[in-house]
C-alpha cells in the first residue's frame, strides 16, 4: 500500500510538470505583452521585461520560472490585478471566502441528497420518487446562474428577504444573510447530483441478495436497509462527494459574479484579460494541484474504505 | 415415519402470479404439500416451474409484483399469506430459516462474517458482543470452517464459495429455526463440494431436529436427502410420494423424463434422454395437462382436460390420464426400467 501511494504522488507531480509546462508555454505565446501600459516610454518597457527576463528566449524564461517555484516558492509576482503582490498571495487571500460559502452549501446539500435520493429508491416508482425526479431533472439541467438570477429577483429584489449582493464587511446575522443566496443557488447541483446516484446505488443494493439474507435472517426492513442497503451504497458515493469537497477551493465564476463575491472563482478570467501572466499561470498551477489532489484522495480513500480494495493491496 | 398429527407446514391450494408487461404469469397455479416434523421433503421440478416462488411465499420475500391469488399456507395456527410484515419478521429466522442458491452474492461484501452472523443475535436476541461472537464461531465450528477465530473477521470475498455456503447455513442456524428451507443451495457450487454441503445439511437436520423443505432441480441430489418428494411442472405438483416410490415407481411421464434425462455410471452407450420442447408460457397457461405438449404419450384428453390426482398407494399420487382405469396400459420408457432395475440391485 505504501509503495502504491508513493508511486502515485509521483505520478502526481510528473502529470503537474506537464501541466505546468504546457501552461507555461501557452500563456506566454499569447498576443500582447504584460507592460503594454501606452503611456510609458518605450525604454521603461524595454527594462521593465528585462528585469522580468521577458527578453530572454522562452526556454531560459521558464528556466527562471521553475528555479523561482522549485527553489524559492516564489510563484511570480502579480502585473496588473494586484500590482506588486506576489500571486500565491492574491490566490490565498481569497480563498476564504470561497471556502466558507461552499462549505455551508455542501452542509446543507448533503444531508438533504441523501434524504431525497432514499426516498426516492425506497419508494420507487411511486409518486414521492417521480416528484423527486422531476427535481433532480430540473437542478441538473438548469444552469446555476439562472437559478442565482431568480433567486436574487424573487427572494432579495422582490420580497427583500435578503440582501441583494454580498456584504464583506457585515458581520453576525446579517453576513449569514448575505451569504444564504449564494450557498442556495450553488446548492441545487450536488443535491441533484447527489440524489441520483444515491438512488441509484440503492435501488440496485435494496434488490440485492445478501438483503433478502439479512430480511430471511430476521432483521426488520429498516434494519436491512440501513445496515446493509445504506452502507454499500454509500461505499460508490464517494466517488462523488470527495471531489466535491476539493472542487469548492475552486470557486464558481457565476455565482461569484452575480453576487459581488471576492472569492477566486473569477480571477483566472481577469487575469487572462489583464495579461497578467504571473497570476495566469500561479492559478492554473493552483487548480491543477487541487485537481490532482482529488484523484488522488478518491483513489486512496477506496482503498481505505473498502475491504475489497484494503486488504488485497496487503 | 411422518403421522397425520406431526403436521408443521401445509400449503393448500396456494396460486402466485406476477404483473408483467406482458401479462399475469402464473407461476404458481395450486400447488399443495406438507411438511412433517423432522422430515425432509424435496420439491423437484427444473427452471420456472414455481418451486422458488413457493417457499419465497412461506418466507415472505415474494418481490413486490408477486399476488398471492388464493390459497393458504397454514404454520402455527396462522396462515401465512395473510400475515403481514410484523408477523413474519417474528417468524423469519427465528422459526423458519433459509438458505439460498448463490452464496457468492447472498453475503454482504463489505461487512465482515462474524458481524453477518452475530449481528442478528445482538439486535433481535439482545445477546450481548461477547456472547454472540460465542455463539457465532460455535456455529461456524459446527458447520465446518477450520479456524473460526481467525476467520470470524475476515469478509467474505476471503472465503471460497463453499464456506460461503457454510457461512450462509451457519446463519440461517444462528436464531434456531424448526423448518429450514435450502432453495437450490448447491446449485452454484463445485461438483466435489456440493456432496460435503449436502452430508452438512443432512447432519445439522439430524442434531437439531430440524424440518426441511429442499428445493432442487437435480434428482440426484433429491435421492440422499429427502424422505418424501414433491415433483413439480408448471406450476403445479405433477407427483408426489415417498422417495423410493418416486425414484422406483415413477408414474407420471414428467417424472419419467426428469429421471430419464439424468445422467449415472451406467449410461456410457445410451444416449441420454433429454425432454424435447420448453416450458409453456405461463402467461397463459395451457389447457389441460400443463406437460402434454412435450408428452409423447400424450392423449387426447390430456389436451382437453386436467387430470385429477390419481391414489397409486396411501403416499404416492401422481396427476396423469395414464392411471385413469379406462386408459390404455403404458409402462415407463425401457431404458427407464432397466436402469431402475440396476438401482435396486445395487441397493
Amino acid at each position: 500500500m505504501t509503495r502504491y501511494i508513493i508511486e502515485r504522488i509521483i505520478a502526481m507531480f510528473i502529470t503537474l510538470f506537464i501541466i505546468v509546462t504546457i501552461a507555461f508555454c501557452v500563456v506566454r505565446m499569447m498576443p500582447g505583452s504584460v507592460y503594454d501600459n501606452p503611456e510609458l516610454p518605450q525604454s521603461v518597457i524595454d527594462a521593465l521585461e528585462a528585469k522580468a527576463h521577458l527578453n530572454e528566449p522562452l526556454l531560459v524564461q521558464y528556466g527562471y520560472f521553475l528555479k523561482g517555484v522549485i527553489l524559492e516558492g516564489d510563484w511570480g509576482t502579480s502585473v496588473k490585478i494586484e500590482p506588486s503582490v506576489p500571486a500565491f498571495d492574491v490566490l490565498v487571500k481569497r480563498i476564504p471566502v470561497t471556502l466558507e460559502i461552499n462549505i455551508y452549501s455542501l452542509l446543507i446539500s448533503l444531508p438533504l441528497g441523501i434524504i431525497f435520493g432514499t426516498i426516492a429508491a425506497l419508494r420507487k416508482n411511486k409518486l414521492a420518487d417521480h416528484l423527486i425526479s422531476v427535481m433532480v431533472v430540473i437542478c441538473i439541467s438548469v444552469p446555476s446562474f439562472v437559478f442565482a438570477s431568480l433567486l436574487q429577483y424573487v427572494l432579495a429584489f422582490k420580497l427583500e428577504l435578503f440582501p441583494i449582493v454580498y456584504e464583506s464587511t457585515a458581520v453576525g446575522v446579517q453576513r449569514f444573510a448575505s451569504m444564504a443566496l449564494p450557498i442556495m443557488a450553488l446548492a441545487f447541483g450536488p443535491i441533484a447530483t447527489v440524489t441520483r446516484y444515491l438512488r441509484g446505488e440503492l435501488v440496485e443494493t435494496v434488490n440485492s441478495e445478501f438483503m433478502t439474507l439479512a430480511k430471511t435472517k430476521g432483521l426488520n426492513q429498516v434494519q436491512a436497509t440501513v445496515r446493509h442497503a445504506f452502507r454499500n451504497s454509500c461505499l460508490p458515493l464517494t466517488n462523488v462527494i470527495i471531489p466535491m469537497f476539493t472542487n469548492v477551493l475552486g470557486g464558481s465564476l457565476v455565482i461569484e459574479r452575480i453576487f459581488s463575491i471576492p472569492g477566486v472563482g473569477g480571477i483566472m478570467i481577469n487575469s487572462i484579460n489583464a495579461n497578467d501572466h504571473p497570476l495566469t499561470i500561479a492559478v492554473l498551477i493552483f487548480y491543477s494541484l487541487v485537481s490532482l489532489l482529488t484523484i488522488l484522495i478518491v483513489d486512496l480513500s477506496y482503498g481505505i474504505i473498502d475491504p475489497r480494495i484494503r486488504l488485497e493491496a496487503k | 415415519m411422518a403421522e397425520k398429527n406431526d403436521i408443521i407446514l401445509e400449503v393448500k391450494d396456494l396460486h402466485v402470479s406476477f404483473k408483467s408487461y406482458a401479462g399475469y404469469v402464473r407461476a404458481v397455479r395450486g400447488v399443495n404439500f406438507t411438511l412433517h416434523k423432522g422430515e425432509t421433503i424435496a420439491i423437484v421440478g427444473e427452471s420456472g416451474s414455481g418451486k422458488s416462488v413457493s417457499v419465497k411465499t412461506i418466507m415472505g420475500i415474494l418481490s413486490k409484483n408477486a399476488v398471492i391469488d388464493s390459497g393458504e399456507v397454514l404454520y402455527d395456527g396462522m396462515d401465512l399469506t395473510k400475515v403481514d410484515e410484523k408477523v413474519f419478521h417474528t417468524l423469519r429466522g427465528k422459526r423458519i430459516g433459509l438458505i439460498f442458491q448463490d452464496p457468492l452474492s447472498a453475503l454482504n461484501p463489505i461487512m465482515k462474517i462474524g458481524k453477518q452472523i452475530t449481528e442478528v443475535l445482538i439486535l433481535e436476541q439482545k445477546m450481548n458482543k461477547e456472547d454472540a461472537k460465542k455463539k457465532a464461531i460455535e456455529l461456524m465450528r459446527a458447520v465446518g470452517i477450520p479456524q473460526p477465530e481467525v476467520r470470524f473477521d475476515q469478509y467474505p470475498f476471503q472465503f471460497s464459495g463453499g464456506m460461503r455456503q457454510r457461512i450462509v447455513i451457519a446463519i440461517a442456524l444462528a436464531s434456531d429455526p424448526e423448518i429450514l428451507i435450502c432453495d437450490e443451495p448447491t446449485t452454484a457450487l463445485d461438483v466435489t463440494v456440493q456432496s460435503r454441503i449436502l452430508e452438512l445439511i443432512n447432519k445439522i437436520k439430524e442434531e437439531r431436529n430440524l424440518s426441511v423443505i429442499f428445493i432442487t432441480h437435480d434428482l440426484g441430489v433429491v435421492a440422499n436427502m429427502a424422505d418424501r418428494v414433491y415433483v413439480m411442472y408448471a406450476g403445479k405438483v405433477v407427483e408426489f410420494g415417498e422417495s423410493e416410490e418416486i425414484f422406483f415407481e415413477p408414474a407420471h411421464p414428467y417424472t419419467w423424463a426428469l429421471l430419464s434425462s439424468m445422467p449415472d455410471l451406467e449410461t456410457k452407450d445410451e444416449k441420454l434422454m433429454a425432454i424435447p420442447g420448453t416450458p409453456p408460457n405461463m402467461v397463459y397457461p395451457p389447457k389441460g395437462d400443463a406437460f402434454a405438449a412435450r408428452n409423447q404419450y400424450a392423449m387426447q384428453i390430456d389436451f382437453e382436460e386436467e387430470p385429477p390426482f390419481f391414489k397409486i398407494s396411501d403416499t404416492h399420487y401422481a396427476a396423469t390420464w395414464l392411471l385413469h382405469p379406462d386408459a390404455p396400459e403404458t409402462p415407463m420408457p425401457e431404458q427407464l426400467s432397466q436402469r431402475i432395475k440396476r438401482m435396486k440391485e445395487e441397493g
